[in-house]
C-alpha cells in the first residue's frame, strides 16, 4: 500500500491505495461516482477528469500521479449549489440525454475555456474530439460550450 | 440551434406546457454528477464477478478446471452452466425462444461467449483468479457467414430448437424452422411474375448493410441480491418488466416476488431491450448468497449483443412513367448465435423494406439465420436501415434509368394520408410527400459544384404494442406525482411526460415529481422502445390524469353534497356551486386531513389504438456530401431531417433524437462495422469500431419539424427517435453514387470501398 | 481490467538504470502511461514493476541550444505543443503535436514514450526522422546518442538495451531557409499514413534534395528516395508525379482494418503529393 495525498475537489485528502488502482477508480470509491467509465481505452472521454487543471482519462492514469497534485471533478464544479456556467448552459442547450458522457464533457470544455476563454466553433469541436457522446448528434454540446464562453464575466 | 418551428402557431398556443421546450427534469442530476446509473450503485457486503469468455467459435465442452480460481483469495464461487441447471434453476433466456444461456451449458457457439462466472469479495480477485480457470473445448465446425449458413452442409448451431414462449406475441414464421434459420418473414400480394414480365424497366441488385454494436456508453451492469427471497435487479435494462418476466422463468417466481428496476440508463438505442446478464448476475447471487455487481467492459458489451447484418437481393420493376409495378426481395440476416429479438427484426425488415409505395404486386421473403457469432438483437430503427438500403437506393437507380427526377419518381409513387402500405394496418397517418418537398428544398436539390445530395423517405410499422399502464396522485398541495414503467434512457421520457402531466391537470412543471423504471414500485409497461413511449405511455398518462380528476370531481360532490355531473373541471381542480376548488380544497375537504387522489391510466389494443402499428414512424431525411475523388473520403456537408411527429409536446427533444438518430445513421453509412477475420471479431474495441465524433458533425444542420398533429398519442403527437436515422444509409449511398457515378451497394461506405468503386468505374471507362 | 504491479519511482537516471538491471523482463519503463497502461489493462503485455521515471527532473525539460532542440523524455505532447521555443524553431513539430490523438492523451503522453513503445501508427516518428532527430539512451556504460532512424527497429521494437533509459530526444534546429511540413490521412483512432517532408527551398525550388518520410503504414517510418529532386521547382507536376511514385515505392504497407496494402500505397502517393502542396503553401 501507497499513501498519496492530494486535493480533491478543493479538500485536502490523504488515502491508502494499492499502486495498480486507477485515478477513476479511486474517486468513485470515494463516492464520487460522476466520472464514467466507458471505452476504457482512452477514446471516448467519459472519464475526464481535471488533473492540475489539464483533462486526463481517469481510466487510464494511475491513482498515485495525484500525488500532491490537484484533482477536479464533476462534483468539485457547482460552488454552493450555484451551477457553473457550462454546467447550466449545458442544461440550457439540451446538450446531453443519457448523461453518461457529460461529466467528461463538461470537464473537457472547462479545460478549453480555462485556456482559451472564447474560442470559435471550430475549435470547440477540435478539443472535444476526444470526447464522445453517442446521443446528441454533438451539435447542443457545441452550442453549449460557446453559450458557456459568452455568459462568462 | 439551426432549427426551425413548423407548428402552426394557433395549435401551439392551444397548450401551456405542452409543445414548449421545457428544460429536462434529470438536468440538473445529470450534469452535476449526481445522476445515479446502475453502474454506480453499490450495496453493503456486495460481492464482484468476472466472466470467463470463449476462445471458440463453435465447440463442446469437455470439462472446466476451477480449481487453482477457487482456491484464489477472497474467491466465493466459479459457477458454470452446468451448475446453474444443479441448483434447479432455468438457465435459459429469451423473449421469443428459450435458447440464450446466461452462462453456456455444454457447448459454446461463439468467440467470446460467457462460460463461466467467477464471484469475488474484490473485482480485481475475481479477475485474477478468472485468468486461471481452464476450459477444455472439442472444437466444432463453424459457421461465420449467413449465406453459407444455409447451405447444406452447413454446421447446425442449433439441433434442438428451445421453447417458444409468447412474451413479444409473435411467430417466427410458418412450418418447421429447418437448418440454421432462426426465423423467415413473408410478405407477399399480387402476380409479381406477370408484372416483372411486362415492365418497361427492371432494376436489380445486391445490397449489404453492416453489422453494428449501437456503443450504448454505459456498457451492460446488474447489481442482484435477494431480500426475504424476494429477486432485486438493478440493470441497464429499458424493458424492465420484459426483464422481470425472463428473471421469474429463470428462478420459478411469481411476478411479484421479482423487482427490476433502471435507475438512468447510459444510453439505449435498442442495445439494452430485452434480459442480457441480468439471469447470470442474479443466480450467482442465488448461488453465493450474496449481493452480487456484475459489470462488463465495453470490450464485454460488444460480445454480448450486435446489431442484425442484412444482405438483400432485390428488384423492382417499373412501368414507362416510373410507376411501380412489382418489387421482390430475398433478405438473409446474420443473427448471430441465439434467438434473442432477431425474429422481430426480421419481421420488420420484411415489412420495412420496400418503402412507403403503391405497390401492385409485392413479394418479399427474410430469413435470419443462426451463425457463429455474437448474437445479433435490436438497434435504432430495427429492420428500416437493413431494408432501406436496397428498398430506397433502387429507387435512385431506378429514377436514373428512367430519366425521371428522383423527387419525382417518388412522389408519384408515395402512398398519401390516409391509404393503406400495408394490408389490414393502420392507414397512413402522414403526408410524405410534402415532407419530401420539404426535405428537397433544404437539400437545395438537385445539388451543385462538387456537393450532392441523397435523401430518402421510409415508414416504419412501430413495432410498439399498445398495453401501458400509468398512475397519478395527486397530493393535497395540488402537486402530482407520475407512476410510470417507462425508463429513462436519454429520450427525455421523464420531461415529456411530465409535461403530459402538467398540461392535463393544470399545474406547472414545478409541481410534477415522476418515479420511474422499477416493476416493484411503479404500474406495468410493456417495454421502452420502438419510440412508443410519447405516443402510448402518453396516452396512459393522460388517461391516469383524467382518472384523477374524475376521482377529484366524486369527492367534490360529496363534499358539496350534489351530483357530480354538477361538479366541472376547473384549470387546476374543480367548478362547482360557481365556485373554483383546488385539488387540495377538495381532497382535504373529504379526507378532513392529508389524503390524496390516485389515478390509473390503461392503454391497450383497441380505442385509439384498434389498428397497427400504432403510428407510423416516419423517416424523411438527406444530406448534401462531398467525395474527396483521391482518397474515397466521403463527408456529410448538411444534415436535414424532417420529423414527421404530429405534434412536438417537446421541440427540443424531438431535434435532438432526431439529429441523434441521424448521426448514428451516418455512422452506420460511412464508418461503423463489426468485423469478423476467421472466427473473431477484430474490432470489439472502441479504438477500432469507429462511431462518430465532433469532427463528423455535417457543418450545416436543418432538424425539420411537421406538425400535422396526425399522430394517435397525447395532442396528436407520435413517435420520434428512430425515423430520422432510418433513411441516412440509402441518403448516403445516393449521394456518393451521383458524385461518383457508381451507386454504393454495400455499407458502410468507407474510404476504401468508395476508392475502389471509383477506380473500377474509371477502368470501365477506359476499356 | 490492470492486473497487481508495484511502481519504483526513479530520482535519477542512475536509478531508473538500476532499476531495470535489477528486475529485466519484469519490468518496464513507465512516463506517461498512455501506451504502457493501456496495453497492460487490455491484456497484451503485463509488467510486475514499473519504472516511473516522471520524478527525474532532468528529464522534464525543453532546452534550446544554438543548433538542437533537446527534449527531455518526459516532455508531454500538451507541452511540447505550447512551448514557447519549439513552436518558433520547430512549428511543424508544434502542429503535429496539436493533432496527436486527443487532449487528454496528449496531456500525459511524452513524445519519448511514443518513441519508446515503438507503435507504428503514430504520427511523430515521420516528422521526426525527416528532421534528421536523435536518440538519447543512457545505460550502465553510459550515455549514447543514435539515429531515431536506427533507434526504432521494427514494431513495437527499439535498439534500447536492456539496462538503458531513453532520456531525450534530440532534434537540429533546421536552417533559416529550411521549411517542414507533416500531412496524414486518418479514418480511425490512429494515423494510417503520414508523410513529413523537410527541405530547404531556394526561392521556389528545392535547394538539394529534401527528406520525406513515410510513417504509420509500414513496420516503420521509411525515408523516400529523392534525390532526383534535387534543385527542381516545387510547383512543377512532375516532381509531384515522381515524390509520389518514390514514395509508393519506398513503402510496404501493412494491412490492417484501415485499409488493404493497395489502398494504402494509394494514399503514400496521394499524401506525398499533398505534403509537396503544404510545404510550398508555407
Amino acid at each position: 500500500m501507497r499513501q498519496i495525498s492530494l486535493r480533491l475537489n478543493g479538500v485536502a485528502r490523504t488515502v491508502e491505495i494499492e499502486d495498480q488502482v486507477l485515478l477513476v477508480e479511486l474517486v468513485r470509491s470515494l463516492g464520487l461516482t460522476g466520472t464514467k467509465v466507458s471505452c476504457d481505452t482512452e477514446v471516448c472521454g467519459a472519464c475526464t477528469v481535471l488533473l492540475d487543471g489539464r483533462p486526463v482519462s481517469a481510466c487510464t492514469t494511475l491513482a498515485l500521479e495525484a500525488d500532491g497534485r490537484s484533482v477536479l471533478t464533476i462534483e468539485g464544479l457547482a460552488k454552493a449549489n450555484q451551477l457553473h456556467p457550462l454546467q447550466q448552459a449545458f442544461i440550457d442547450n439540451f446538450a446531453f440525454q443519457c448523461g453518461f458522457c457529460t461529466p467528461g464533457m463538461i470537464l473537457a470544455a472547462k479545460a478549453l475555456l480555462d485556456e482559451r476563454p472564447s474560442p470559435t466553433a471550430e475549435e470547440v469541436r477540435r478539443w472535444m474530439e476526444g470526447n464522445i457522446c453517442r446521443c446528441t448528434g454533438y451539435q447542443s454540446i457545441v452550442d453549449a460550450v460557446l453559450d458557456a464562453a459568452g455568459r462568462r464575466p | 440551434m439551426p432549427a426551425r418551428e413548423d407548428g402552426d402557431p394557433v395549435e401551439r398556443t392551444r397548450f401551456r406546457v405542452a409543445g414548449t421546450e421545457a428544460r429536462r427534469a434529470d438536468g440538473v442530476a445529470k450534469v452535476t454528477g449526481a445522476a445515479r446509473f446502475t453502474v454506480d450503485l453499490s450495496v453493503p457486503g456486495m460481492a464482484h464477478a468476472v466472466m470467463v469468455r470463449s476462445t471458440r467459435a463453435h465447440a463442446r465442452i469437455l470439462g472446466i478446471e476451477r480449481e487453482a480460481a477457487e482456491r484464489m483469495p477472497g474467491v466465493l464461487a466459479v459457477l458454470a452452466g452446468a451448475d446453474l441447471v444443479a441448483a434447479g434453476l432455468h438457465p435459459y433466456y429469451g423473449h421469443v425462444v428459450l435458447d440464450h444461456p446466461a452462462l453456456a451449458v455444454g457447448s459454446v457457439r461463439y468467440h467470446g461467449e460467457p462460460v463461466a462466472l467467477v464471484v469475488a469479495e474484490t473485482k480485481l480477485q475475481a479477475a485474477e483468479a478468472a485468468d486461471l480457470v481452464e476450459v477444455r473445448y472439442e472444437d466444432l465446425p463453424a459457421v461465420i457467414d449467413a449465406d453459407e449458413a444455409l447451405r447444406p452442409g452447413a454446421p447446425i448451431l442449433h439441433h434442438e430448437r428451445g421453447q417458444r414462449v409468447g412474451d413479444e406475441g409473435m411467430d417466427q414464421g410458418e412450418g418447421a424452422l429447418e437448418g440454421n434459420v432462426c426465423a423467415i418473414a413473408r410478405v407477399q400480394w399480387g402476380d409479381v411474375d406477370a408484372a416483372f414480365a411486362k415492365a418497361h424497366l427492371v432494376v436489380e441488385g445486391e445490397y449489404r448493410y453492416p453489422m453494428l454494436y449501437g456503443y450504448a456508453m454505459e456498457p451492460y451492469n446488474a447489481l442482484a441480491f435477494f431480500d426475504q427471497g424476494d429477486l432485486v435487479v438493478y440493470s441497464t435494462a429499458q424493458h424492465v418488466y420484459m426483464v422481470r418476466r425472463d428473471l421469474a422463468r429463470m428462478f420459478d417466481l411469481p411476478l411479484a416476488r421479482v423487482r427490476v428496476s433502471a435507475p438512468y440508463v447510459g444510453g439505449g438505442y435498442g442495445t439494452k431491450s430485452y434480459t442480457k446478464i441480468e439471469g447470470a448476475c442474479a443466480m450467482a447471487a442465488h448461488l453465493t448468497g450474496r449481493a452480487v455487481k456484475l459489470d462488463l467492459s465495453v470490450e464485454e458489451a460488444m460480445l454480448t449483443t450486435r446489431s442484425d447484418s442484412s444482405h438483400i437481393r432485390c428488384r423492382s420493376a417499373f412501368d414507362r412513367d416510373g410507376l411501380l409495378l412489382a418489387r421482390e426481395f430475398d433478405i438473409v440476416l446474420n443473427s448471430g448465435a441465439y434467438t434473442d429479438n432477431s425474429p422481430l427484426v426480421n419481421s420488420k425488415t420484411a415489412n420495412r423494406c420496400f418503402g412507403p409505395y403503391r405497390i401492385p404486386s409485392l413479394r418479399v421473403v427474410s430469413r435470419s439465420v443462426f451463425t457463429n457469432t455474437v448474437p445479433a438483437s435490436s438497434l435504432r430503427g430495427f429492420g428500416a436501415p437493413q431494408g432501406n438500403i436496397g428498398g430506397e437506393l433502387q429507387m435512385d437507380e431506378a429514377a436514373e434509368k428512367l430519366g425521371i427526377d428522383p423527387v419525382e419518381l417518388r412522389l408519384r409513387n408515395l402512398a398519401g394520408p390516409g391509404e393503406a402500405i400495408l394490408p389490414g394496418k393502420r392507414p397512413l397517418d402522414a403526408d410524405l410527400r410534402e415532407d419530401l418537398r420539404c426535405l428537397v428544398a433544404s437539400l437545395e436539390w438537385p445539388g451543385t459544384g462538387g456537393v450532392s445530395v441523397g435523401f430518402g423517405v421510409s415508414a416504419s410499422d412501430a413495432g410498439a404494442y399498445p398495453t401501458s399502464t400509468a398512475a397519478v396522485r395527486i397530493h393535497a398541495d395540488d402537486s402530482a406525482t407520475l407512476f410510470t414503467g417507462s425508463t429513462e434512457l436519454g429520450q427525455g421520457s421523464r420531461t415529456v411526460l411530465c409535461q403530459i402531466v402538467a398540461e392535463e391537470l393544470g399545474l406547472s412543471l414545478e409541481r410534477v415529481a415522476i418515479v420511474g423504471g422499477d416493476t416493484g414500485v411503479v404500474p406495468y409497461e410493456r417495454t421502452t422502445g420502438a419510440s412508443r413511449t410519447t405516443t402510448v405511455t402518453g396516452r396512459a398518462v393522460q388517461e391516469a390524469c383524467r382518472d384523477a380528476r374524475r376521482r377529484v370531481r366524486e369527492l367534490a360532490a360529496q363534499n358539496e353534497k350534489v351530483d357530480v355531473a354538477a361538479v366541472e373541471d376547473a384549470p387546476a381542480g374543480v367548478r362547482v356551486k360557481d365556485r373554483e376548488r383546488s385539488y387540495g380544497e377538495v381532497i382535504e375537504g373529504w379526507f378532513g386531513a392529508g389524503g390524496e387522489v390516485l389515478g390509473h391510466g390503461s392503454v391497450r389494443r383497441g380505442e385509439g389504438f384498434a389498428q397497427m402499428p400504432p403510428f407510423w414512424e416516419i423517416g424523411c431525411s438527406g444530406v448534401r456530401l462531398s467525395v474527396d475523388r483521391e482518397t474515397g473520403v466521403a463527408r456529410v456537408e448538411k444534415l436535414v431531417t424532417v420529423g414527421d411527429v404530429g405534434f412536438a409536446i417537446n421541440p427540443a427533444l424531438v431535434h435532438g433524437q432526431d439529429l441523434g438518430a441521424a448521426t448514428m445513421g451516418m455512422g452506420a453509412a460511412l464508418r461503423e462495422e463489426l468485423v469478423y477475420e476467421g472466427e473473431q471479431l477484430v474490432n470489439p474495441n472502441v479504438v477500432d469500431y469507429r462511431v462518430p465524433r465532433f469532427s463528423d458533425q455535417p457543418p450545416e444542420i436543418d432538424l425539420m419539424l411537421a406538425e400535422r398533429h396526425d399522430g394517435a398519442g397525447p395532442f396528436g403527437a407520435k413517435g420520434a427517435g428512430e425515423g430520422a436515422g432510418n433513411t441516412i444509409g440509402s441518403s448516403v449511398a445516393a449521394a456518393i453514387g451521383r458524385a461518383i457515378g457508381v451507386f454504393p451497394h454495400e455499407l458502410p461506405a468507407t474510404p476504401e470501398r468508395v476508392w475502389r468503386l471509383l477506380r473500377e468505374r474509371d477502368e470501365r471507362a477506359r476499356r | 481490467m490492470l492486473r497487481r504491479f508495484e511502481v519504483h519511482r526513479a530520482t535519477s537516471v542512475e536509478e531508473a538504470v538500476d532499476l531495470r538491471v535489477r528486475y529485466g523482463d519484469d519490468a518496464a519503463v513507465y512516463a506517461g502511461g498512455t501506451e504502457l497502461l493501456l496495453a497492460m489493462k487490455l491484456g497484451i503485455a503485463r509488467w510486475a514493476h514499473l519504472i516511473d521515471v516522471k520524478p527525474i527532473r532532468e528529464l522534464s525539460r525543453v532546452a534550446v541550444a544554438r543548433d538542437t532542440v533537446r527534449i527531455g523524455a518526459t516532455v508531454t505532447h500538451w507541452d511540447l505543443e505550447r512551448h514557447p521555443d519549439v513552436t518558433r524553431v520547430l512549428p511543424a513539430l508544434a502542429r503535429l503535436e496539436a493533432s496527436v490523438a486527443n487532449v487528454r492523451v496528449r496531456a500525459a503522453g511524452t513524445l519519448a514514450g511514443n518513441i519508446a513503445f515503438a507503435e507504428p501508427h503514430a504520427d511523430p516518428p515521420a516528422l521526426l526522422v525527416a528532421l534528421g532527430a536523435r536518440v538519447v539512451a543512457r545505460g550502465r556504460r553510459g550515455e549514447r546518442t543514435l539515429p531515431l532512424e536506427e533507434f526504432v527497429t521494427g514494431m513495437y521494437q527499439t535498439a534500447l538495451g536492456g539496462d538503458e533509459i531513453l532520456t531525450a530526444v534530440e532534434v537540429p534546429v533546421p536552417a533559416p531557409d529550411a521549411r517542414a511540413a507533416y500531412v496524414k490521412f486518418q479514418v480511425l483512432e490512429r494515423p494510417s499514413v503520414g508523410v513529413a517532408i523537410v527541405a530547404k527551398v531556394n526561392g521556389a525550388s528545392f535547394a538539394g534534395p529534401p527528406a520525406v518520410v513515410v510513417g504509420a503504414v509500414d513496420e516503420l517510418p521509411r525515408r523516400v528516395d529523392t534525390a532526383a529532386l534535387a534543385g527542381a521547382s516545387l510547383a512543377d507536376a512532375r516532381v509531384a508525379d515522381a515524390l509520389a511514385a518514390s514514395a509508393r515505392a519506398a513503402v510496404s504497407p501493412v494491412a490492417d482494418l484501415a485499409g488493404s496494402e493497395e489502398y494504402k500505397r494509394h494514399l503514400v502517393g496521394v499524401f506525398a503529393r499533398r505534403a509537396l502542396t503544404a510545404l510550398a503553401a508555407g
